[in-house]
């Protein structure tokens, strides 16, 4: 016989996954408690990054005029990156802005103002306290242990991040492949906002989001990324664990390599260093979100292992929030129908599926595997250098036609044409 | 009969950065229990659970220091209950402004033993608040007070000071900073943070507060001037090397083993 819970649900980590998960559950008129190590939630969190905010807006209809936003991403650039050449194919849209479709956050920042939220709505907020595990009784999980305590739930939220100690520990979730994970290094760099419009281009308020394909990385599989903030550029690179460890590398080389080359330079000159540190990011896709329900346990967010990243859009926040969406669906039927073993929070994997994040997993399914192709990294960005050098490079010798050109630029590039058509078909599918 | 403690919803310095000309930047800092004023609320709680006293807490500060997070990060450390005094007026306050408003609050609260503060707040940290609430009570204050006991009407202090400690008997209320090693703080655990959210918060309205005279910076922060020594690191061990000598040099490094 289990002692009463001390309350309906316990969600362990205060990051966008947990924060929704627990607002929705609290609006449902459920006892919610929310755990997070940091002294104040988000405070060991180093993320930011590009949010898109259609889940958010859903959640909070006032999410665009009261979340501490930094600047409505109203222009994205896709920069192949070469050692003296870079080509960048540069997309600006009005409809963005206005919509504000994708907006630039500091986690540091968003997190207790979702927190806040939380409070607002009646969640019990606990910050600064580190769960050690799951409190597992006869293979169900009731609860959460930290310290000499041990409190108790109808149902526990695992939205512990990338790491997921929670779930792993319990053997609920196996550890996640070398391939499926990535290294981010990132770096904020303070400058003026003046400053900041004045180099990418945008209005007050407006910000841009560079990908960087290729020498950022060393050839390693991964990329860069540049956006910014406020009154600072967010600039980093994610690399593939297993290509970094393949090609001998070391992570922090290759970000100061990317922080010193000159596109990069030109962007980040006279700025300060606010903030620098790493952290595990999953890649894995579809393939790597493993179970999610268990008898007294859902798994939502990065700890679920929902990340997608297509090359160009790199996706994890509006996941989360649209899987902690799913799960407040699977956890109140739950505990309203007094079944919370795996069967009764089924609810909560079928929202999924039938929401965008289960559709968007589908849809990119194979990026994962597409993103592992080495040309992506090494190939294509002097490819296409080299083919606009021939156009742009006058130099007193005689032009060819541009289908020359562009064949010249293949052959000297090694690549075959049958290798491109593949890549290019591989890239339709996979995109 | 009650043991008050008065502690700082501060700035945590951790997380301020230094710029490269020597100034301060707290903006991006989270604000928490002030260090030394956790001290003081365990202090408190032990000798409130040795005399069956009650152990309040007292704050002011801007609107900040009344929200959620920040009462219940201060109860459940392990005061009984809490008297906040928030108003925007006080968000820039300074040692006096701070202390009348403590002392206002303070008036109001009936069979106080003892008013316990931390040694210092982790922002400002310049020891004033104590000695002018003292003051303006008419309270003795003491500071660097490693135990406290109370007796019937009085108090017994132990404080250090230089070569040893000395103890002290204090008839009647008085207010005691705590030295920074009077006890060890626990962090809190789940319980207690659950305890905290059932624990009364008392909200009192802030009389108009004291300015502090208008204080101004008429001069730039400027501390020693560097010597400009560079050590390259090329060759750690004679970097390594170079870095000894230039400590043992400057009296850092002293003894045998050249």
């Amino acid at each position: 016989m289990s002692a009463e819970p001390d309350f309906d649900v316990i969600v362990v980590g205060a990051g966008v996954a947990g924060c929704i998960t627990a607002y929705q559950l609290a609006g449902r008129g459920l006892s919610v408690a929310l755990i997070d190590r940091g002294e104040t939630p988000g405070a060991k969190n180093l993320s930011g990054g590009v949010l898109y905010t259609h889940p958010l807006q859903q959640v909070f209809p006032d999410f665009l005029q009261t979340a501490p936003i930094e600047r409505r991403i109203s222009r994205n650039q896709i920069c192949f990156l070469n050692q003296d050449s870079s080509v960048a194919i540069d997309y600006r849209d009005a409809r963005l802005d206005r919509d504000g479709t994708a907006v630039s956050v500091l986690r540091g920042r968003l997190d207790p103002w979702l927190a806040e939220r939380c409070e607002d709505a009646g969640v019990l907020v606990m910050p600064g306290v580190r769960v050690d595990s799951l409190l597992i009784e006869d293979g169900r999980v009731v609860g959460v242990v930290a310290g000499e305590d041990e409190l108790r739930a109808r149902v526990t939220v695992a939205a512990d991040g990338v790491n997921s100690f929670l779930a792993r520990d319990a053997g609920l979730r196996p550890a996640p492949q070398p391939h499926q994970l990535a290294v981010g290094v990132k770096a904020v760099v303070q400058l003026p906002s003046d400053i900041i419009e004045a180099r990418f281009g945008v209005d007050a308020l407006e910000g841009a989001a560079i990908a960087v394909v290729g020498d950022c990385t060393r050839g390693v599989g991964g990329g860069g990324f540049i956006y910014t903030n406020q009154g600072s550029i967010s600039v980093g690179v994610v690399l593939r664990l297993d290509d970094l460890t393949a090609k001998g590398l070391r992570s922090t080389e290759v970000f100061d390599g990317f922080l010193d080359h000159p596109y990069t330079e030109r962007l980040l000159r006279g700025g300060e260093l606010l903030e620098y540190g790493c952290h595990l990011v999953a890649e894995g896709g579809q393939a790597m979100v493993g179970e999610l329900v268990h008898h007294g346990l859902v798994i939502v967010g990065d700890a679920a292992g929902m990340t997608i990243n297509t090359g160009l859009t790199v996706r994890g926040m509006d996941l989360a929030a649209g899987a902690a969406i799913a799960a407040a669906v699977g956890v109140a039927e739950a505990i309203e129908t007094g079944d919370v073993t795996a069967a009764g929070l089924a609810g909560y994997p079928k929202a999924l599926a039938a929401g965008f994040v289960g559709q968007d997993l589908q849809t990119y399914a194979r990026a994962p595997k597409f993103l592992e192709n080495p040309r992506m990294y090494e190939s294509y960005g002097p490819l296409l250098a080299d083919a606009l050098h021939q156009v742009f490079g006058l130099d007193g010798s005689a032009r060819k036609p541009l289908r020359r050109v562009a064949m010249d630029a293949l052959k000297g590039s090694g690549i075959g044409v049958g290798t491109i058509v593949k890549d290019a078909w591989q890239g339709a599918r996979a995109l | 009969m009650k043991i008050v403690v008065a502690y700082k919803w501060a700035a945590d310095p951790q997380e301020a950065t230094v710029a490269a000309d020597g100034q301060v930047d707290f903006s991006r800092a989270k604000s928490a229990v002030s260090d030394y004023d956790a001290v003081a609320i365990t202090v408190a709680r032990h000798l409130g659970d040795t005399h069956g006293a009650d152990v309040v807490g007292l704050t002011v500060g801007g609107p900040e220091v009344a929200t959620g997070l920040a009462t219940k990060a201060a109860l459940s450390r392990g005061l009984d209950a809490l008297m906040v005094v928030a108003d925007p007026a006080l968000t820039a306050a300074g040692s006096t402004g701070t202390a009348q408003a403590l002392a206002t609050a303070l008036a109001g609260v009936d069979d106080i033993a003892v008013l316990i503060t931390g040694d210092s707040s982790v922002d400002v940290g310049a020891k004033l608040v104590p000695a002018v609430v003292g003051g303006l009570l008419g309270w003795p204050v003491l500071t660097e007070v490693t135990a406290v006991a109370i007796e019937p009407g009085a108090l017994v202090v132990e404080r250090a000071v230089s070569g040893g400690t000395e103890q002290l008997r204090i008839d009647g209320p008085a207010v005691l900073a705590v030295a920074t090693d009077a006890a060890t703080v626990k962090a809190p655990g789940m319980k207690d943070v659950l305890a905290a959210a059932k624990k009364p918060v008392q909200q009192l309205p802030a009389d108009p507060v004291v300015a502090d005279g208008t204080l101004r910076s008429t001069a730039r922060l400027s501390g020693p001037a560097r010597r400009g020594i560079q050590i390259s690191t090329d060759d750690p061990a004679a970097a390594a090397a170079e870095l000894v000598s230039a400590l043992r040099a400057d009296g850092v490094l002293i003894g045998g083993q050249q």
